[in-house]
């Protein structure tokens, strides 16, 4: 889902740098507010850990893969807020040092893949409210990896829609169903890998599962 | 740190075991962008290991290896100057101390 440099107007890609830069600086300020100093060492693996993921594309029918995005799994391990900077300092090494997404196109690639990842915390705490079982735990993070792939997708679909590199082929209205297409499917991948990864780290290292502190649920072993 | 080192090591070797297994095929958006005809240019910055190989290695595990293992740890030491920055911005705390500690009852 990284944009390269070419797919959007300028106008667009400025837009999307100052959205992504008013949400990262809102969750700098929240980090830096509530988060314990012993959270960095976490960070720092968490971060690894979704890089060397993202390289690892599996395929999907009809000659397309996709890859572990991870915005669910940062949610989960560094809360909402962490898990933004974190996936930013992802995007920025892909960027920086493996041309994976532009550097004009950054500003989107954060807000489609750091900032709606991070967000999907909320909608886990939405969907597990005053639930401990684990059952609902799993479930909710299936919905909430795969909810935010496929928003990822449609920001992407409309970012990339209303450019001029897209506007032969038919902007919007053939970039958000082509796009929502393979994402539905890509996003199962993600689901499956995110919801697999969480409940057996929930289950052998609890310890580490830092967001559901913020989360405030307690998950029966 | 002998946790933290531990899970560094099992990222790579994660890495090591399933790159061979990585699907080449292009992804989601390239798909759709090659559907309506429309051409990735040549990246304005190619980056230093660009689409994750190291040019100077001839053999392609190796080279994707070299890429994802460098990778990994320009990551990691990125988010720990990033966390480190944070942190020391701020004054330190007795809820920081007793978290130190490394109990898992630690609350953010």
């Amino acid at each position: 889902m990284h944009i390269p440099d070419g797919f959007l107007n300028p106008a667009t890609a400025v837009l999307m740098y100052a959205v992504a830069i008013a949400f990262l600086a809102w969750s700098w300020k929240k980090v830096k507010a509530t988060y314990p100093s012993s959270f960095v060492a976490l960070l720092a693996i968490s971060s690894a850990f979704v890089f060397a993921a993202q390289m690892i594309n599996f395929p999907i029918v009809g000659g397309t893969s996709g890859h572990l995005v991870g915005g669910t799994v940062l949610a989960v391990l560094l809360g909402p807020y962490a898990a933004m900077l974190s996936m930013t300092i992802v995007l920025l090494m892909q960027a920086l040092f493996f041309a994976d997404g532009g550097l004009l196109a950054f500003g989107a690639n954060v807000f489609n893949m750091a900032i709606i990842g991070g967000l999907s915390f909320f909608l886990i705490r939405l969907l597990t409210r005053n639930s401990n079982s684990s059952g609902r735990f799993a479930s909710s993070v299936f919905a909430a990896s795969w909810f935010s792939v496929v928003l990822g997708s449609l920001a992407c679909a409309l970012e990339i829609g209303v450019s001029e590199t897209f506007a032969n082929a038919g902007g919007i209205m053939v970039t958000v169903p082509a796009m929502l297409f393979w994402h539905v499917i890509i996003g199962l991948g993600e689901a499956a890998i995110t919801t697999t990864l969480l409940t057996s780290l929930q289950r052998l290292q609890p310890a580490v599962m830092g967001g559901l502190a913020l989360l405030k649920v307690k998950v029966k072993q | 740190m002998k946790k933290y080192l531990a899970a560094i090591a099992l990222i790579l070797v994660f890495l090591a075991i399933f790159i061979p297994f990585a699907s080449s095929n292009p992804d989601g958006l390239e798909k759709v962008a090659e559907s309506f005809g429309i051409e990735v240019h040549e990246p304005i910055w190619k980056g230093v290991m660009s689409d994750y190989s190291v040019e100077t290695v001839k053999d392609p595990y190796v080279s994707t290896l070299l890429a994802g293992v460098s990778g990994t740890l320009l990551v990691l030491l990125a988010a720990f100057i990033l966390g480190t920055a944070i942190v020391s911005t701020k004054p330190s705390t007795v809820s920081d101390k007793q978290c130190h500690s490394g109990d898992a009852t630690r609350s953010y």
